[in-house]
């Protein structure tokens, strides 16, 4: 691990002389081109820029129960009421929720011993995302965009992270922190393209042309004799939209097989984890799924006897999919939520919040296949072997994306900042 | 039926007369048909046992065996046998008097998982189950043979018996089926789906109990018309149907969306309904409520949260069993020694005035 | 050559000597303004003065927030009095427009897109009616006074920063870094847990110091709104997580005095007690707010003098004379740091006047020149030789697009506005920045274009209606006239030559579909760089 002295600026040049707009939307740049944050370390930024790593980032907000998934205690005061399942590996077992899972176990890599600060929704959420740095006084990126930004968008011409969620889609750049709003999440509301990207019915295509180029030539006039930086920024935000209306078939529903509508189930997640297989296949760098509604405080067990199965379905499709496509070779998929579920009963028969000893599942690049790492003890009430925080889960991601988290760093104009908590390491045992 | 409801109270209202603190949570709750006996199903495959006789309850050795949750225990009318199931899908009978009962039979996989009701027909030759399996099965009430099994469709969460032998099952969606159980027929549907919600990603509610009164004129279903998934906001909802026509009569509407499931219930010889809910922590309720009313004539609210109802078979005691408040928190909450500590569900037992 | 050269060069040199010595202090500011842009020249070509078509255009967005009517263009280009450009400049500064659009402008600046408060905006809006002057605004707005009803809004500023949910703690650090940005110009945030790395003049102290004056202090309403303050009694204790030497600070301005805190009996910190019923807070003995409020605004506090003027200087001129606005120190520079000291003092002499001020500005040559740059090689911005193009905010773009288009009256008057509010909730969902990023550069995003491309609701503007102007235009049979009406309206100038004719033929190519073709040429121009940006 490379060591660091905070103290000495790395850097021979004064502030000032950047061009410290640091406000950029997507390809747009008005007063020049290195304003975004940088990255330090050796050269390792046109090396990651070619690779072909990608990642499905499987959201299930609300906190789904472990002990009703991937870590169950059958037969124990906390263990609830239903049975344990044997898996495609031996010695690891799951819920019986997980029917379908379990037969793609030896795809998978099961972390039972994550050990996190935050017991809240509405600060975990954020907190567990973007890793839960330690605090510089800067809002740290979500995974999604610093993966965006350490391994490059990728020459797929698409928007480099996606996000497909139930409700309203948006443009998100919050998600980028310091990195700047270059580094946002495009959210698709159901899947559906992103607000105003379908030309209105009214408006042909000819004459789409026609206006266009009428405002081309304006365009032309204009810049011809002024300074260039706000005609360019102008014109590369109109060229991608131009490049994303040529891929509206991304969004097109209806041209899934029938089978794999069927495979992956009808309900939101089913639709929304095949959508996210053509988002991969089409090589967009960052997919996140997002599923809400498993916070439950309240009849868990027959919240999850309805909501696990469907995961289930959808999940064990995508697993098998990118297998049988070569995928999991470079995607890189993580199935989790903010923290876990008590394993106190309460009074509502349901489980409250758990961030003590929860469970997280992954595949793919970098990783082992068919193993579980960490334990929890015997009534799953805490982690048993080594405690797991999210930092050390953030190293662990970076490193199986071929990122060496301890060597590179952001630089945050001229602020050097760690990618991931520096108190925290990489899981050896789960990276292959 | 005096409508009055002062009049009801001052005949009917009860009087909470002792706690007794369990262990452990227990999930059902049944005097035996004699009385001298109270016997819960508890969340550590046990069926705890009591002698009820006395002032204090008597430990007897519990009943063991089962797994997972034991989820219904169902006396058999002859006052000798009990059948109790589990969420892991065993069934079993058992000489329910005896010092160290064994089972009389068992059936190990009688469901895939979640059983969720027993009953047991008005001629005593049958014991009927459902289960998360979306299977109904009839099994011999002396030897467990299986006798008729049928795809109730869905996920059924509760089963009574007709005085003429036809079967009724609420479903998870809210559909309640009158069935020819001998040859696994639907006759007809009553719509109880008002006590089901898709909300996102997940299917809520459910017909969590069915009773008919003694004539069999009238059919009770319960459960909760819920409002969201997730943490569940709803409140208690009961109907009261009408066998022979199917036409809904009455409809109870209880409390607020932090209320929840009605989660057990017994209908009083006098007519009445006797019912315990359960829904956000510390929105516990036993109540009665005489269906020509608008409102229950009484409601207890100081128990936490309700989740079982036996009836003394004498008609003057109650026993609820239910969870122990404070019993939610996010987070890691230790107590006193340092551990972590799990819930436990208190009995309450009320007296009610001694009729005539 | 070489000879010949050198004194040419002396030769400049010694006229732009005499030039700025001539600029004394009796000459007015906007004089002495071009004096000091023009000795920082140093023989670079320069671009002409903007034609009356691009100075209307701008100085109508700069202080009315919106482009000139048909008319309005149409008459001030009509106009021959030599002073028309004084006159104008004088007459929006007056107008009703004025104050709606420095309400605007100043809550995109100091709450960033952070939430809107309807008492916020009748503050802001009352305040610049009033032409207050700047110092008591931010007096106004760092004591955020329960008791003082005309002043009740001010308190927004703090409110929506002392909010929180979940655990995240109330942001507090972020709160005292908002303060230094926008009061003083500094961005103290890399200061917070150490002296800044590079920055010398940023210490931790300054961060720590000016973040205890916000200690004490919580929301008390987020609608109203209200602030209250604690008892404060105690220092803030730091430490540098490289030199971990405990220290402490009292309310301290950054690079400035600490304030003593008084020692105060407990159960006498009030001089009148909070009532919950009433969401008032209480008055202390001693207020940080109240010293800060005091304390920070003042005429001797450079930093404060500086950054309102820099700001100001920037709204009109495209660029801060220091940059970024809130990075004033001793390593940054300022382009023309004799011309920051001159607006700072004058600024001040005027009693913080912030019309005159822009007034000011508005007349001198450095403000009045071309975006159109001079031959040659393109003279760096900061030099102010040509004049900078600037982002239109959303709320600039919707109002000047309902202008173009014919439409804000009708969207004004229909169903009580509510259309109106809906459509501006669009642009702003279209067009602005995410809270907390400052919306000083052009930055046009995936959104924007989408968003003039093929939003219905945008779209729909350019649908003919009675009065509007796709259908002027349509009433117009001459292409030549429909083409001047066009370009007046829309881009507030003539169209070329070129333009008229490629208007002629366009609309020559589809004589059935004259509306069709009209609401495409002018789609074409609303979408263009030239209506979007404020050159």
């Amino acid at each position: 691990m490379a060591h660091r002295s905070p103290c000495k600026p790395w850097r021979l040049c004064k502030p000032w002389e950047h061009q410290l707009s640091r406000r950029h939307w997507l390809g747009g740049v008005a007063g020049g081109a290195l304003a975004m944050a940088g990255l330090r370390g050796p050269a390792l930024a046109a090396e990651l820029e070619k690779t072909q790593k990608q990642v499905l980032f499987v959201w299930l907000d609300g906190g789904i129960s472990q002990l009703e998934s991937w870590d169950p205690k059958p037969g124990t005061q906390f263990g609830g009421p239903f049975r344990a399942i044997a898996t495609s590996v031996p010695d690891i077992r799951v819920s019986e929720l997980l029917p379908r899972t379990a037969r793609q176990m030896h795809h998978l890599a099961l972390v039972r011993s994550l050990c996190t600060q935050d017991n809240a929704h509405s600060s975990g959420v954020a907190r567990i995302q973007r890793g839960d740095p330690k605090n510089r006084g800067v809002t740290y990126p979500f995974f999604g965009s610093a993966v965006v930004r350490l391994l490059g968008p990728g020459d797929s011409g698409l928007p480099p992270y996606m996000w497909v969620k139930p409700g309203n889609g948006g443009f998100l750049p919050g998600d980028a922190g310091f990195l700047g709003p270059k580094y946002g999440a495009l959210a698709l509301g159901d899947g559906k393209p992103p607000e105003n990207l379908p030309r209105p019915e009214s408006l042909t295509a000819a004459d789409d042309d026609l206006r266009n180029s009428l405002r081309e030539r304006a365009n032309r006039r204009y810049a011809a004799r002024r300074r260039a930086e706000a005609s360019q920024a102008n014109d590369q935000v109109f060229d991608m939209a131009a490049q994303l209306k040529k891929r509206m078939d991304l969004f097109d529903a209806s041209t899934f097989p029938a089978r794999d509508v069927e495979r992956y189930g009808t309900h939101e997640l089913g639709r929304h984890l095949l959508m996210a297989r053509r988002m991969l296949e089409a090589g967009v760098r960052f997919v996140k799924v997002g599923s809400y509604g498993w916070d439950t405080h309240g009849d868990n067990f027959n919240g999850h006897l309805s909501l696990v199965p469907k995961f289930d379905q959808a999940f064990a499709a995508i697993i098998e999919d990118l297998a049988e496509r070569a995928m999991l070779d470079r995607v890189l998929v993580i199935a989790m939520s903010e923290f876990g579920r008590t394993p106190r009963i309460n009074g509502h028969v349901g489980r409250d919040h758990w961030p003590e000893a929860w469970s997280l599942a992954m595949a793919g690049s970098g990783l082992k296949r068919g193993i579980a790492v960490g334990a929890t003890n015997d009534k799953g009430t805490f982690v048993a072997t080594e405690e797991y925080d999210i930092g050390h889960m953030f190293h662990t991601w970076f490193h199986a994306l071929g990122i060496d988290s301890a060597a590179i760093e952001y630089d945050n104009q001229g602020q050097p900042l760690p990618v991931a908590n520096e108190a925290c390491h990489l899981v050896k045992e789960v990276l292959a | 039926m005096a409508a009055d409801p002062s009049e009801l109270l001052k005949r009917y209202e009860p009087k909470m007369a002792k706690t007794v603190d369990l262990d452990r949570q227990m999930v059902t709750l049944r005097y035996s048909p004699c009385g001298k006996l109270l016997l819960a199903g508890d969340f550590d495959g046990m069926v705890r046992r009591w002698d009820a006789n006395g002032e204090e309850l008597q430990n007897l050795a519990p009943l063991a065996g089962h797994g997972g949750w034991v989820t219904a225990l169902t006396f058999h009318g002859d006052g000798h046998r009990v059948f109790t199931s589990d969420s892991w899908g065993q069934l079993r009978a058992w000489p329910y008097a005896e010092a160290a009962p064994q089972p009389a039979w068992a059936v190990a996989q009688a469901h895939d998982g979640w059983i969720r009701a027993i009953a047991c027909s008005p001629d005593g030759q049958n014991v009927a189950t459902c289960g998360s399996d979306k299977q109904i099965r009839v099994w011999s009430a002396d030897d467990g043979g299986k006798r008729h099994e049928f795809a109730a469709g869905e996920d059924v969460y509760s089963l009574a018996f007709h005085p003429s032998g036809a079967l009724a099952s609420g479903d998870l969606k809210g559909v309640v089926k009158h069935w020819d159980a001998a040859v696994g027929k639907c006759e007809r549907e009553f719509d109880a789906r008002g006590m089901y919600l898709y909300d996102r990603l997940q299917d809520v509610g459910g017909v969590r109990a069915l009773a008919f009164d003694k004539a069999g004129t009238t059919l009770v279903c319960a459960g909760s018309q819920p409002k969201s998934g997730a943490f569940v906001q709803g409140s208690p909802l009961v109907l009261w149907f009408d066998w022979q026509s199917g036409n809904l009569k009455h409809t109870l509407k209880l409390g607020g969306e932090n209320d929840g499931f009605v989660y057990d219930m017994s209908l009083h010889q006098d007519g009445f309904l006797m019912a315990v809910s359960s829904g956000q922590p510390g929105s516990g309720k036993l109540f009665f409520h005489s269906p020509d009313a608008e409102q229950p004539f009484f409601a207890a609210t100081t128990m936490a949260n309700c989740h079982a109802l036996a009836v003394h078979p004498g008609g003057y005691r109650l026993a609820v069993s239910a969870t122990n408040s404070s019993s939610n928190g996010n987070g890691r909450q230790l107590n006193g020694n340092k551990e972590y500590p799990g819930n436990f569900s208190p009995l309450y037992f009320w007296d009610l005035p001694q009729s005539s | 050559m070489p000879i010949f050269a050198r004194s040419r060069k002396i030769a400049i040199a010694l006229v732009l000597f005499v030039g700025h010595a001539k600029c004394a202090a009796d000459e007015p500011l906007h004089v002495r303004i071009d004096g000091l842009i023009a000795a920082k020249a140093t023989a670079r070509v320069v671009s002409a003065a903007a034609d009356d078509a691009e100075f209307a255009r701008r100085v109508y967005l700069d202080l009315a927030g919106r482009i000139p009517t048909c008319q309005e263009a149409r008459t001030f280009l009509g106009e021959s009095s030599p002073d028309k450009r004084t006159l104008l400049i004088d007459r929006l500064l007056a107008s009703v427009d004025y104050a709606r659009h420095m309400q605007e402008r100043f809550h995109v600046v100091l709450m960033e897109r952070l939430g809107d408060n309807p008492q916020w905006t009748k503050y802001l809006h009352d305040s610049f009616a009033a032409n207050k002057p700047w110092d008591q605004m931010a007096r106004e707005i760092l004591r955020a006074d329960p008791q003082n009803e005309a002043t009740r809004g001010a308190a927004f500023f703090y409110a929506k920063r002392l909010d929180h949910y979940g655990q995240n703690p109330i942001d507090y650090p972020g709160l005292t870094r908002d303060v230094g940005r926008l009061f003083l110009g500094v961005d103290l945030r890399c200061a917070q847990c150490h002296d800044h790395l590079f920055i010398e003049d940023y210490k931790q102290e300054d961060f720590q110091g000016l973040s205890a004056f916000f200690q004490s202090a919580y929301l008390e309403d987020l609608g109203l709104p209200v602030v209250g303050e604690k008892p404060t009694t105690e220092k803030t204790a730091f430490m540098s997580v490289f030199a971990k030497v405990p220290r402490q600070v009292g309310p301290r301005f950054p690079g400035g005095q600490e304030v003593a805190i008084p020692a105060i009996d407990k159960g006498e910190e009030y001089v009148q007690p909070p009532d919950p019923k009433t969401k008032f807070p209480g008055t202390l003995r001693f207020s940080p707010l109240s010293a800060l409020s005091d304390g920070l605004p003042r005429p001797d506090n450079a930093l404060f003098t500086r950054n309102i003027v820099n700001r100001l200087w920037c709204m009109m001129m495209g660029r801060g004379l220091v940059e970024p606005l809130d990075l004033s120190h001793r390593g940054n520079s300022p382009s023309h740091p004799e011309l920051l000291e001159l607006l700072a003092g004058e600024f001040v002499a005027h009693g913080f006047d912030v019309r005159w001020l822009l007034r000011e500005l508005a007349l001198s040559q450095a403000y009045q020149r071309a975006s159109i740059l001079p031959p040659g090689e393109p003279p760096p911005s900061e030099l102010f030789l040509t004049a900078l193009e600037k982002r239109l905010s959303a709320e600039q773009l919707l109002r000047s697009m309902l202008e173009a288009t014919g439409e804000r009256e009708r969207l004004e008057t229909t169903d009580q506005g509510k259309p109106l509010a809906e459509l501006r909730e669009r642009f702003v969902k279209a067009l602005a920045n995410a809270p907390r990023e400052p919306e000083d550069a052009f930055s046009p995003s995936l959104a924007s274009a989408l968003f003039v491309l093929h939003d219905k609701a945008f779209l729909d503007l350019l649908q003919p209606r009675p009065g509007n102007l796709i259908d002027r235009l349509e009433k117009l049979a001459a292409a030549d006239q429909a083409a001047e009406e066009l370009y007046l309206t829309v881009l507030s100038r003539l169209p070329t030559d070129e333009e008229r004719v490629e208007v002629a033929e366009y609309l020559m190519r589809q004589p059935d579909r004259r509306a069709v073709a009209i609401s495409q040429l002018a789609w074409a121009l609303l979408a263009s760089t030239e209506f979007c940006v404020n050159h």
